[in-house]
């Protein structure tokens, strides 16, 4: 199997996602996180929150995605870090960009960064800095 | 910061999932994020490509409270809290990282010990106070293999200029 090509500078396929309430509300069970930010209007109300507010920990989950649907099944990500800048609110559409920073032997490093697109276009940075080290494995014999 | 916060630091707490991970769970969180990567829910996919059959998305360990079985506090939240109340403040996530040790399975019972690492008082650039508390988290499965650590950074603001909620 052929990878992409992995140098440094080596841009990571972007991966966007809208997040629509009901894939929240579907995230939140599936962690086992109720907290009411993520759904509940009297809540939000109360705090002067324009809508329910998107998990962060969803953002790593999407940085891991993004770098697995890159590199494929051999890559295995060893760390990910990820820091929250602004806050994500339900039926936005977030987009994960990357670039390769560090390749040594099988192990790479990628920064990663997250930003709410609207109409195609940047409005704000959601997650900032990010970034991960992946390790690629010699393909196994099947 | 007072004695009482201060005195915080290295204070450890340890939950144990009632159960195993599960097949379920990793299908369910996988298709809650979006991710239809076969290597979640395909054993021959999984098997051709080294593992022993599926794996749990990398993230998930450090996002599932499955593990904490806690009941749900005032805010609907369930999972592990350090409880740390201080007036005239509003929490936020910082962020995380995360060390992947070994792929996660449907059959590893997870426990998660937590430890407080440390308390800084900091001034965010608009010249509010602020408390970061640094925890970290180690999973480990029930034959003692080290699966991940989460390395998390909870933000107490004062009130008036939080730009942010927690997300």
């Amino acid at each position: 199997m052929t990878g992409p090509e992995v140098t440094v500078g080596s841009e990571v396929t972007p991966l966007e996602r809208t997040i629509e309430l009901r894939d929240m509300v579907a995230y939140a069970g599936a962690t086992w996180d109720w907290h009411r930010l993520h759904y509940d209007a009297d809540y939000l109300a109360k705090r002067r929150l324009p809508a329910p507010v998107v998990d962060g920990q969803v953002f790593g989950a999407l940085l891991a995605e993004q770098l697995q649907d890159w590199l494929g099944p051999r890559a295995v990500v060893r760390r990910l870090h990820f820091r929250f800048k602004n806050l994500v609110f339900a039926g936005e559409t977030v987009r994960c960009t990357g670039r390769v920073i560090a390749v040594a032997g099988d192990t790479l490093r990628v920064e990663q960064r997250i930003v709410v697109v609207d109409g195609g276009e940047p409005r704000r940075v959601a997650v900032e800095p990010a970034g991960a080290e992946v390790v690629l494995r010699a393909e196994a014999v099947s | 910061m007072t004695e009482e916060i201060r005195a915080l630091v290295g204070r450890e707490v340890s939950y144990t999932a009632p159960e195993e991970l599960g097949r379920a769970a990793i299908r369910y969180f996988a298709r809650a994020v979006g991710d239809d990567n076969p290597l979640y829910t395909d054993d021959a996919y999984a098997r051709g490509h080294g593992y022993d059959g599926v794996i749990a998305p990398p993230t998930l360990i450090c996002e599932t409270n499955q593990y904490a079985d806690q009941p749900p506090d005032a805010d609907g939240y369930a999972g592990h809290d350090w409880h740390i109340e201080i007036p005239g403040s509003r929490k936020v996530r910082g962020g995380n990282t995360y060390t992947f040790h070994e792929p996660v399975r449907p059959d590893d019972v997870i426990t998660a010990a937590w430890r407080l690492d440390g308390v800084t008082e900091r001034r965010t650039s608009a010249g509010q106070e602020m408390l970061v508390v640094s925890s970290v988290a180690t999973y480990t499965n029930q034959h003692g293999r080290l699966l991940a650590t989460n390395e998390e950074t909870i933000i107490y603001v004062a009130v008036h200029v939080a730009p942010e909620e927690e997300p």
